[in-house]
Order: structure tokens, then sequence, then C-alpha cells
């Protein structure tokens, strides 16, 4: 090693140091509120509205830590007590498969975490153009999932969809291959509502019958079903263009996601309907809550009332999913971790319901969200917050204590209704052009654009909000087919008119990158946009690391993995002139005179020719 | 498990040429001519003593140690392997190896799914892989002009970079979609050879579905492929560098052609490094776990049709069930990484012997 290599060396080594130190400096000696990381697993059903708040909630100083593996999965690994939280759709102690899902030895309670139907997404093309209003009854939904209904063209589905040319393709089922509350969700409803089917099913994938709730799908081998694990698999799996035929359950969020369709559903009224917020709210008005505080069960639902609810706007796989919180300070559980915990759900059931809609979900109502407030008092090291309707902003809220969302949800079109000659053509879902989002919808339209609802105080919606169109990729007429929504909507005032939400391409997950959620002022009814509202963080409570401090970290990560080889290669060859310089030279001429020498061959080859 | 191979595969250029230098033992005392011996004494032995200093006997110390350390290692991740699967084994007995259904805890299963599966997706991947990488090994060390040599090299080397979640990735999002129409091409056109047959599917049908073709063995076995091929790549690459001058040289002389020159010097000298090479990526590929696991749909029934919708690995079994498995499942999930574990074992243990007796791994 001669002495400019090592200098240069040296010059590393000193960039690194110095790096290093800007890194450490950068980061904030003060931790926020004192709030620690706290991590948690389970549901991929819930995991979009809890990664949504989990982002927001950063802002605070609060590190969240979630691993979307599956509802078993987060069962399990806060019975063993490796995770400090865990969301999962059933609860703990049924049975599946013949074993007793025994609940954990640490204390714990239920905490209602957020609404939503889970959807039956699809991707199906007729004559080149892709199938965006498909309905499914009930039958047709157990059918396809058994293995019965084998092909898009069954009288069992043409029925329903008298407008739609439907293609003689096989159905290919796609179910969960990891446990899963997705899978619970939907076994539930197939073993309460078409027991002998499922349990045909069942019994020929070598299952013990009656089968009854599952959260590991059964699938039998050669009959073109296919698993994936996760809900981002499935999602991910039939949104591939070339897997056409396929047809998913999923939490709705994935198909606004994904951009893809899902099925209206027959309700017990004779209607199709979508999971929208507001038929999820509707439906789950239905639900059996156990309110037996004792109860090691309290606050988890009884679906069944759900399922043959007779309103006719109830979407009928409505459910709720739960995180699972510790009581107590064991494995590993602190009073600061259960402080950061309680914190965050005082988020989540208050100011994040308000996202729930725009990210597919819908808002918990008040009874829920008051019995959570107090479910959030037994975590060791929380706080205790009286709920504060006026504060709140969940859209469900209302003076008289009823759901809003479920009192305002309009009712389905008479082309929804079972038997209608002409069934409804609005697609559905994440397609292009639905309500909820769109293909395009990442551009976020008119999302920062403030509407100002006519709404009023609670009440009814009157004329809803004359939203602003807003600036961006959204037109002032997206903004106005938004005031429609607007109008239904109460407390929400102007929502729809705010672009975001609003009956256009521009809403959806785009709402979220560009139009973020809406919050409204009760007394005047004015709503503005959440992201475009200046937050105000005082100086110490900045969690966020100096950005020059990132750059210079990844410059360094750079040169430490660049440098040294040039570094290496420059003395090397530096080495090598010294060490054989009349060698090396006389190599390098005969190789010259070679060249010069096959050259003149060829020329003189090309001669001859 | 990797480690066995990695000093298999290394050993002609490395530790080979340690042990005849440094490792053996130093002859400390030279033969001394013959003084004379008076008649009457019998001949006897001379004894012959190592005298070795402190640094060496440290050094033979820490040698040993690392040494022992390893196979230490591994009859831990045997034994542990063996006594928590113990519960599975004594329930499922010999049926073990015969069942193909995955249902632990009613008792019924078994293996012969997974692993068969598992041995499918490491065929095909070597199948893809060998010729691939043994291209690539020619090229940079044959052909590629000096002044791309190392790039290609590094960029070679940099595939093994690639975190295994990230091919997986790449796989189900990218090259699924567009794989599909090989896997239907190859499918109706060798439809004669019956791995490739997918049933399911009507040929003359234009609806029908393209999921057939998906999440098979095949499409989880290219990924893998592309994940062994730097490792194969780089062993061969490394061995065919190795192929004497000499010998080289002579060939171009009695006026072989390059290729001549390949075909008659580097690839017998390399033989060693090619099937060392292989069985290393082998031994990855049946290991292979996220990639398998993203892209497969897993039936437990034996799926010799490798162009068709399902399969299953052992791995990729365990890395989607251990999370939410009963402690009986659990167990039943061990046992299936046991029999992994010995299979990837007996391919090692082939694999070192097959390169022991070649030429590039004896001695060069």
């Amino acid at each position: 090693m001669n002495r400019t290599t090592r200098t240069t060396l040296a010059g590393v080594l000193a960039l690194v140091v110095a790096g290093l130190g800007a890194v450490l400096a950068a980061v904030p000696a003060s931790a926020a509120d004192s709030y620690v990381p706290v991590n948690g697993a389970g549901s991929s059903w819930s995991s979009n509205a809890v990664d949504q708040w989990r982002r927001n909630v950063e802002q605070y100083g609060m590190r969240i830590n979630y691993a979307s593996t599956g509802s078993s999965d987060g069962r399990n690994q806060f019975k063993a007590g490796t995770v400090d939280f865990a969301i999962t759709e059933i609860p703990y102690g049924l049975t599946d498969g013949g074993v007793v899902d025994t609940p954990p030895t640490r204390g714990f309670v239920y905490l209602p975490i957020v609404a939503g139907g889970t959807a039956f997404m699809y991707n199906l093309t007729a004559g080149g153009k892709r199938i965006t209003n498909l309905r499914l009854s009930g039958e047709a939904v157990a059918g396809i999932f058994a293995g019965t209904i084998t092909s898009w063209d069954d009288p069992a589905i043409a029925d329903d969809n008298p407008s739609i040319q439907l293609p003689k393709r096989k159905i290919v089922p796609v179910v969960r291959s990891d446990g899963s509350g997705s899978t619970a969700q939907l076994t539930t409803w197939l073993a309460s509502q078409h027991r002998s089917v499922w349990d045909a099913y069942c019994k020929a994938a070598g299952r013990s019958t009656p089968c009854g709730v599952t959260s590991t799908y059964p699938v039998i081998p050669g009959r073109g079903f296919v698993a994936q694990p996760n809900s981002q698999g499935v999602a991910g799996y039939v949104a591939q263009t070339g897997n056409e035929g396929t047809i998913t359950y999923v939490e709705y969020s994935y198909a606004l996601k994904t951009g893809y369709p899902v099925a209206k559903v027959l309700n017990q009224a004779g209607y199709f309907v979508e999971p929208t917020a507001s038929n999820v709210a509707v439906g789950l008005l239905k639900a059996t809550i156990d309110t037996d505080e004792g109860s090691p069960t309290y606050l988890t639902q009884d679906l069944t009332g759900v399922f043959t609810s007779a309103d006719d706007r109830t979407y009928p796989l409505s459910s709720y999913s739960y995180v699972v919180v510790p009581t107590g300070t064991e494995n590993g559980f602190t009073t600061a971790k259960g402080y950061t915990l309680g914190a965050f759900a005082n988020y989540f059931l208050c100011e994040g319901q308000q996202q729930a809609e725009v990210l597919g979900y819908s808002p918990l109502p008040i009874n829920l969200v008051k019995a959570g407030m107090d479910q959030i008092g037994k975590i060791p090291g929380s706080t205790t917050v009286t709920l504060d309707v006026a504060k709140c902003h969940n859209p469900t809220f209302s003076s008289d204590g009823s759901n809003t969302l479920a009192t305002n949800a309009p009712h389905p079109s008479a082309c929804d209704k079972r038997g209608a000659d002409e069934q409804c053509d609005a697609p559905t879902g994440g397609a292009p052009g639905a309500p909820g989002g769109g293909g395009d919808g990442g551009k976020g339209g008119g999302g920062s654009g403030s509407g100002s609802g006519g709404g009023g105080t609670g009440g009814t919606g009157g004329t809803g909000g004359s939203g602003s169109g807003g600036t961006g990729d959204g037109t002032t007429d997206q903004g106005g087919t938004g005031d429609g929504t607007g109008g239904t909507d109460g407390v929400n005032g102007g929502a729809g008119g705010s672009g975001g939400q609003g009956g256009s391409n521009a809403g959806g997950w785009g709402a979220l990158a560009g139009g973020g959620p809406v919050m409204c002022e009760d007394d005047t009814g004015v709503c503005t946009n959440v992201v475009a509202m200046p937050v105000e963080t005082a100086a110490g409570t900045t969690s966020g690391v100096n950005p020059w401090a990132v750059v210079a970290a990844g410059a360094l990560v750079v040169a430490i993995v660049v440098v040294p080889p040039l570094v290496a290669r420059g003395a090397a060859v530096r080495a090598a002139q010294a060490a054989d310089g009349p060698g090396g030279s006389s190599r390098r001429a005969s190789r010259r005179a070679s060249r010069v020498s096959r050259r003149r061959a060829r020329r003189a080859a090309a001669g001859a020719a | 498990m990797a480690v066995v191979p990695v000093l298999v595969g290394t050993r002609p250029f490395g530790s080979a040429s340690a042990e005849a230098d440094g490792g053996g033992e130093p002859p400390t005392i030279p033969p001394a001519p013959p003084p004379a011996i008076p008649p009457a004494q019998q001949d006897e032995p001379r004894r012959i003593g190592t005298r070795r200093s402190g640094s060496d006997r440290v050094f033979r110390a820490v040698l040993t140690a690392s040494g022992v350390g390893v196979l230490v290692v591994m009859a831990t991740v045997g034994l542990f392997l063996l006594a928590r699967a113990w519960d599975a084994l004594r329930v499922a007995g010999w049926g073990f190896l015969t069942t193909q259904a995955w249902e632990p805890d009613s008792g019924n299963f078994g293996i012969a799914a997974i692993l068969v599966g598992t041995v499918l997706i490491a065929l095909v991947a070597i199948l893809v892989a060998v010729p691939f990488s043994l291209g690539v090994a020619l090229y940079i060390n044959e052909f590629a002009p000096p002044r791309i040599k190392p790039a290609l090299t590094s960029v070679v080397d940099l595939m093994a970079a690639i975190p295994s979640v990230v091919f997986g990735l790449w796989g189900f999002f990218f090259l699924q979609g567009h794989v599909t129409g090989l896997a239907r091409w190859l499918s109706t056109t060798f439809s004669w050879f019956g791995p490739f047959q997918v049933p399911g599917t009507d040929p003359t049908d234009p609806l029908a579905t393209a999921t057939v073709y998906t999440s098979s063995t095949f499409i989880a076995g290219l990924v893998v492929a592309m994940m062994i091929t730097p490792v194969i790549a780089s062993i061969m690459r490394e061995v065919f560098s190795q192929a004497p001058v000499g010998e080289r040289e002579g060939a171009l002389a009695l006026g072989s052609t390059r290729w001549g020159m390949i075909r008659s010097v580097v690839l017998p000298f390399g033989k060693g490094g090619i099937i060392g090479g292989t069985m290393l990526g082998l031994g990855r590929a049946l290991g292979e776990t996220i990639a398998v696991y993203m892209i497969i749909s897993p039936v437990f029934a034996i799926q010799w049709h490798v162009l068709a919708n399902g399969g299953s690995s052992v791995s990729s079994l365990i890395a989607l069930r251990y999370g939410e498995s009963t402690p009986f499942g659990m167990s039943a999930l061990m046992a299936a990484g046991l029999a992994l574990f010995l299979m990837t074992l007996v391919v090692n243990f082939v694999a070192s012997s097959v390169v022991a007796r070649s030429r590039s791994g004896a001695s060069s």
C-alpha cells in the first residue's frame, strides 16, 4: 500500500466518522411526550386503515409497528407474548378444525377498531370490456366458493345479471392460504347462511362436518382454486390483468386500492348492494354486541342479525375488526408502552375514524367508540380520555346518539332490485369511474378544494355543500359531482363537495394522496381538508430526522460501497506498473503488435477476395 | 446447511492449497545423513517429533475450534429438529412419508406432496440455471473483452446480493403475468410430455383462463433459478479460470479453435466445479423460502404437472404456517423441516464426493 492509497483511505474514514456524527446528531434528543415504540401484528383485513393511522400519528412522535401477517398469526403472537397488541376479526376461543383456539393467559380485552365489508373483488371481461357491475346472490357466492358453480355463465349468476352478457369462462376462486380473519368472516357467513353447501365442500376437502367457522380455507386439489398468502396476495393476484375469471374475498379497501370492481351482493330485502361505508354501517345496526362487561368476549360481535337484516341498504358481509390489547404488564409490556398504545387507540377511535370511509372502511358507531374508550382505561399506563362528541368528528355521531351515517345512508336505486329488467350500470369498487375511486384516481383530484357545506349542524343534509372542485388535477365538474353526495350527509356537510370523496374519478385512494380526509366544523358546517390544514408542531416535538442527515447518510452508504474497490483497483494498477514496468509495457507492446498483424492479415484476406 | 458446500465448492482454489502449505505438519527435523552406526546396534526407526511454536499452536486451536464449531452447530440444528418433531413423527409414523395431505391437527399429514413439490421446484431451477450460468461463466472467462470482464463479474455477483423477497415480488407482480404465454405454449406444444400437461384446460377454448398456468412449480422454479444463477456462475467462473495455461496453450498450438480448447481443456478440467456449483445451487434451491411462498398456490397433493397451478415446498409451507400453528402443528412443521434438512445434507455429501473425485477438486 503506497502513500496515496493510505491518504485516500484516511479520507474515506474521516468521511465515515463525520457522516456518522451528523446522523447521530440529527436524531432528536426529545422523544416527543415519552412515547415508546409499540409492536403489533395480525389482520391484513384492517391493515390499510391501520397503516394510514400509523403514518398519521408519526407526527406526534408515536411509533406503532404493525405487521399484517394475518389474524391467526396475530392472535398466536399475542398469546406467545411477542407482540404488544394484535388485530383480529374473530375472538379467541373459537373451535377451528377440532382445535380450540385457547385464550392467552395474559390479561387482555377487545377494542373495536374499524368496521368494513368483506367484498368480492373480481377480474372479468366480456367482449374486450371489463365488467364492473356484476351482481351476485348469496347462493351464487356460496356456490362459487364451494366449487359448485364453476362457470361465469352459470344460470345462478346470469339470472341476476340481465344486462351483462357473461362469458363462458371458468371461475377461479382465489382464497387465502394463511390463517386469516377474512376467511373466518366468509366462513362464518357460509356456515350460518349456506350450511349444506359449505359442509359438502368441507367434507370433500377432508374436514370433519359440520365445518363451521375456519380461519384456514380448505382447498381441494384439482378444483382450480388458487390460494395466496395475505390480503395483498389475493388482491394482487386478482388484479393481474391476465388472471381473468378470478374472484376473491377481501376487504373493500383492497378493491379501491387495486382499482378493481366488487360484486354487489343480494341482501334480505332483495337489493344488490355494495360494501360502501354507509351500507356497512346500516348492516351493522343489526350486529349483536356482547355487552356483558364481565364476559371475556365483551364487545365482540355476533353477526347473524347482519346476514338477515331486512333493511334494503344492508351489506350482508359487514363486520367489525378488533384490536386485542393487554391489561397487565407481562411479556415485556410496560406502562410506557401502555401510554403510547392508549394514545394511539384514542386517536383511531376518534380522529382516525374520519378517514375510514375514504380508505374503504366504515367508521365505528358511537356506542362502540364509547365502550372502546372505557376499554382503553384498562391498558396499564394509559390515560383515560372521556369522549367529547363534539370534538370527535366521527361521521356516525349525532346529537341524539343514532348513527348518522346509517340514518342518512342512501337507499339503493330501483335498478339494484332483484328482478328489475335493467341492472344499474354504474361501476363498483375501485373500477374507473366508480364513486369509491378509480383507475386514475391516483391523481387525487380536487383534493385541496374546500367545500363550504350548507349541510348545517348534525341535521339532515339539506342541499349539501357546494364543493369547489379544487385545484390540481381535479376539474370543476368533478367537484360538482361530489356535492350531490355531500348533500345526503348531515354532519359531513360539504364533504362530498370537497372533491376527494366526490363522485368523480378523483376519489378513493387518490384522495389519500391528494385529497386527504375531510374535517368539518360542527357549528359552521365548513369542511376543510385535513391534509391542507396547517399542522402546528412545537419545535421540540418533531421526531423527523433532518433531511440533510438522510442525504448525508445516503451519500455515505454509496461512498462506503463504491470508494474502497476504486481505491484498491487504483492501488493495484499502480503497484503493477511499479513492479513490472518494463515487462508490462513489453507485454502491451506485443499485444499491440499482434493486433496490428491481425489487422494486416484481415486486410490481405479482403484483398484476396 | 449451506456452509458445507461453500467449503466444498471453494476448496480447489482456497483451502486445498492452504492445507498443503500452512495446515500440514511442517517437517521441522530434516532427515540427517545416517551417521556411522556401530554394527552391533539394532536398527531402530528414528522418532520424528514436531515442535510447534506458540503462535502455531494458537493458530491450530483457532482453526480446530471453528471446524468443530460448524459441526456442532449442524448437530444441534439436527437434534433440535428431531426433538421438536418427535411428537408429530410418533403420531404420523411411517405414514408421514406417504401421506399427501397437511392437516396436522386432525392427524392427517405427511410430506409426500410437499417433498415432491420441493424437489420439482429445485429441478426446474437447476435445469434453467445451470446452462445459463455455464454460458455466463464461459463468456466472462473466455470470450468477454478484458475491459468489461470485471464489470460483468461484479454484476453477476451483485445478482446474488438481491434479497429473495425482491425476487419474489418481481416474480409475483411481473414475471408471472408475462410468462404464462410461454407456459401455455410449452404445454400445448409438448403435451405428449407428461409433466408439461396442464389438466383442466382446453387449448381450443379462446376463453380458457390463464390462471391455470400461474402460481405453478415452473414459475417458482424460474424465480429460484434467477436466485441461484449468480452462485453457480461465480463458482464455475472461478474454476474455469484455474484451468492450466499450459494445457490451454497446448490445445491452441495444436490448432484447436477457442471452442475446441474450451471443450478439450476447460470443461473437462472444470467438471468438478460445474458439478459442485450445481449441487450448491441445488442446495439453495431446495431451501428457498420467501420467493416460493409468494408465488406458489399451495396444494397438498403430488403435482407432477409443473406448468399447472399449484405446488408446494417444505420451506414455504413452514413460512406460511409457523405463525398460526398449534403446538402440534408446529411439531409437524419441524418434522417437515427435518426431512428437508436430511435431504439437503445428502445432496451436499454427494456433491462433495463428486467434486473431490474430479481433477480440479483434487489438486491443481
